[in-house]
């Protein structure tokens, strides 16, 4: 299905700021579950940015803009057709290789109680995995869980809307996927992307990828307990969600703020 | 190793003088008697005049030191540094070859020659450098192979500094003293210049600027300020090789590329050689609260703009645990054995040879995994009951952090001390440069363990250094 993102943010530097840089990953790429159709990213200074891909393959704007007055604001715009295949991404052609992804981070620590039980099911990787998601969602979904505790878990420090709880939500379920996948030698990287909502508000999400020798990446998203499908938009990957943070910026004043995300069928 | 009595440099067991120091033995001879105690005064003053000092960390006085120099050279034949020198430049070659692949492809994982986990879960490895694609695929250009010599034939290398080295700076003004104080000794013998290094640093440099560059390339050094114990080196090497010295603040980056600030105006950067560590080099990628670095430096070197020297993430290479796989590595990039031996080492983490370890711990050396500079670590024969007793129980907490090693009996060097002339136990760490080409200054920096028995040789634990001669032929 087609479908059409507009995510605005904005950074307020700190009065007398002599050069602010700011890093970009708000550019998604084209794959086996998605064709990019346009795409483009606004912000002041942007003609003038270094664009590269950084080492997990995400296109980077690195942009940088000297004494800047007041709020920046960066928007991203585009229309991406997606396709579902059960979250299969198939195998990568080119690097970084899978093994990069068995590096325990901060965020995706995990208690051996989540995973332990599963140690003897390695020859089943695919049942695993799928029995790893619904073990993550039954520990870590519980109702008792509060979305404003874990905003520290996302890696951003950004105002809190209803879409924003759900991502910190999701950013946490995945690394709780990520983590245990990863103690149990699984390869697993986090994604950050934009869901077309089913009853979900639309926007920005996160969810887990795990590597198998045999069908390559598999997307997983523990907070809706689904393998990913057509309404999921890939936007990067990376160790977990501080090394795919949208907006990274120095000094970043009193951070990111998040002003409008909009995913809609186009 | 350990049981024998040192292998001293100079005599043989029979009290002849080896052929490398013949010359330098009769010219001591010749010398009339309080000659060496007015050489060794005269050294102080000079090396006061040319503002050598380092800063001892945690010790209360806090001041600037000067470092012991001992007036008596340490030689190494022609035929002793051929060697050396062979399998200097092997291990060099082959650690550069191995951070290409751990950034890349990794093969050498993939092949089962190194746990994989060893590497991606190494506090060392960079995940960020993945992908990236450094000036002649060199990743480490300075590196300073710390070695030491047990026998006339035996060498071990004990580490292989692929971070940030220092001392070249002792090597090259210990060399400048010693013509000063006795110019008529390198009449009589030939000594292999080691006063080319900072031209071959800028060469090195300059060969590794960035493709896009024309013409000739700018170099900085980046230095964290004059509170750090190597300040002095990063000025004189700064100097010598006619770069600018620049502080975090001096440099900016606009557009994706580095600028250095001028009384002119920005000036393009193409190459900077950094003395900060990876963590604090740019507070965009790494730890946030750098206040050493550049902000956005790393988005600059990531898009080809600018080079680092050395990289960040080296430190992969000269990781302790990965140090006892490094002939492995030289065999699977090389397919070559490899010519200087590691010592041999234990693995905390395997049970049986965790065993010994705590069994033996009174005769073994023990250090950590991610320590340096003589910190950290544990010298079991001169070490007491209540030391070896912690030791052990760090060892048993977290056993993958510490590597073990046997004492080595270190070679010794007659030394001028109170007494007169007494053989003190040195190593050597030789400087070697990789760029267009390896350039590996003849000889190296000397340390010596001034007290008498003790084989730590670190500056900041009582060492003394000494210049150190290549014969030529």
């Amino acid at each position: 299905m087609r479908i059409a993102i507009h995510h605005q943010l904005s950074i307020t530097p700190p009065p007398e700021t002599g050069n602010m840089v700011f890093q970009l990953l708000m550019t998604p790429r084209s794959g086996a579950t998605q064709k990019v159709e346009r795409w483009s990213v606004e912000t002041t200074g942007i003609g003038n940015a270094a664009r590269y891909a950084d080492a997990f393959g995400n296109t980077v704007h690195f942009v940088n803009q000297m004494r800047p007055e007041g709020p920046v604001g960066i928007t991203a715009t585009g229309v991406v057709e997606t396709s579902d295949r059960n979250g299969v991404l198939g195998k990568p052609t080119g690097e970084p290789v899978p093994g990069l992804y068995l590096r325990a981070t901060t965020l995706t620590k995990v208690p051996v109680t989540l995973y332990g039980k599963f140690r003897g099911m390695k020859d089943d990787r695919i049942g695993l995995l799928h029995a790893l998601m619904a073990r993550v969602g039954e520990v870590l979904g519980g109702e008792e869980m509060q979305a404003g505790q874990l905003q520290s878990q996302d890696g951003q420090s950004q105002t809190q809307t209803v879409g924003e709880a759900r991502k910190a939500d999701a950013a946490l379920l995945a690394h709780g996927f990520i983590g245990a996948a990863r103690a149990l030698d699984i390869p697993a990287r986090y994604v950050s992307g934009y869901l077309l909502g089913d009853g979900e508000p639309p926007g920005l999400h996160g969810w887990a990828e795990a590597y198998d020798p045999g069908l390559g990446w598999i997307g997983f998203d523990p907070y809706l307990q689904i393998c990913p499908s057509e309404q999921h938009v890939r936007l990067c990957v990376g160790l977990d969600a501080l090394s795919t943070t949208p907006v990274r910026a120095v000094p970043d004043g009193n951070g990111v703020k998040t002003i409008a995300v909009s995913v809609e069928a186009a | 190793m350990g049981d024998t009595a040192p292998f001293d440099e100079m005599y043989d067991a029979d009290g002849t003088v080896r052929e490398p120091y013949r010359a330098l033995a009769q010219w001591i001879d010749e010398q009339p008697e309080k000659a060496l105690s007015l050489m060794q005064a005269d050294a102080e003053g000079i090396f006061r005049r040319l503002g050598i000092t380092f800063a001892v960390y945690g010790s209360d006085e806090g001041t600037e030191k000067l470092i012991p120099f001992d007036v008596i050279p340490r030689i190494i034949s022609a035929t002793e540094w051929r060697r050396l020198s062979k399998g200097i430049e092997q291990r060099v070659r082959a650690l550069n070859a191995f951070l290409y692949d751990v950034y890349h492809r990794q093969e050498i994982l993939k092949a089962g020659r190194i746990p994989e986990k060893l590497i991606v879960n190494n506090a060392a490895f960079c995940p960020d450098m993945m992908g990236v694609d450094p000036a002649k695929g060199v990743y480490s250009h300075i590196i300073g192979v710390d070695i030491v010599r047990v026998g006339p034939d035996e060498f071990y290398v004990l580490e292989d500094n692929l971070r940030t080295p220092s001392g070249v700076s002792y090597m090259l003004e210990d060399r400048e003293a010693m013509m000063q104080l006795a110019p008529d000794l390198f009449q009589r013998i030939k000594v292999a210049p080691v006063e080319t290094y900072p031209e071959n640093l800028r060469r090195t440099l300059e060969s590794v600027a960035p493709a896009n560059v024309a013409g000739t390339p700018t170099i900085v050094v980046l230095t964290p300020g004059i509170h750090n114990s190597a300040y002095f080196e990063h000025s004189f090497l700064a100097d010598q090789m006619g770069a600018q010295l620049c502080e975090g603040q001096d440099l900016f980056v606009d557009g994706g590329k580095v600028y250095m600030r001028t009384t002119t105006g920005p000036e393009r950067v193409d190459v900077i050689y950094r003395r900060i560590d990876d963590d604090f080099l740019d507070p965009l990628t790494f730890r946030p609260d750098s206040m050493l670095g550049v902000p956005g430096l790393f988005n600059a070197y990531r898009a080809g703009n600018v080079t680092l020297v050395n990289a960040p993430g080296t430190g992969i290479a000269d990781d302790k645990a990965v140090y006892t796989y490094v002939p492995q590595i030289i065999e699977f990039y090389l397919g070559e054995k490899s010519i200087l031996s590691n010592v041999p080492t234990y693995n905390c983490t395997d049970e049986d040879q965790r065993a010994y370890v705590l069994e033996h711990i009174g005769e073994l050396v023990v250090k950590e995994v991610h320590g340096s500079g003589g910190y950290g670590m544990l010298v079991g024969p001169t070490s007491t009951k209540a030391q070896q007793a912690e030791f052990k129980k760090k060892i048993e907490a977290r056993p993958d952090n510490y590597i073990v090693q046997p004492t080595l009996a270190l070679s010794t060097c007659p030394t001028y001390v109170n007494s007169g002339i007494a053989p003190r136990h040195v190593d050597l760490r030789p400087y070697v440069l990789v760029g267009d080409k390896v350039r590996i200054t003849p000889g190296g920096l000397t340390r010596v363990a001034l007290t008498k028995g003790s084989l730590v040789v670190n500056s900041s634990q009582g060492g003394g250094t000494k210049d150190t001669w290549v014969l030529e032929d």
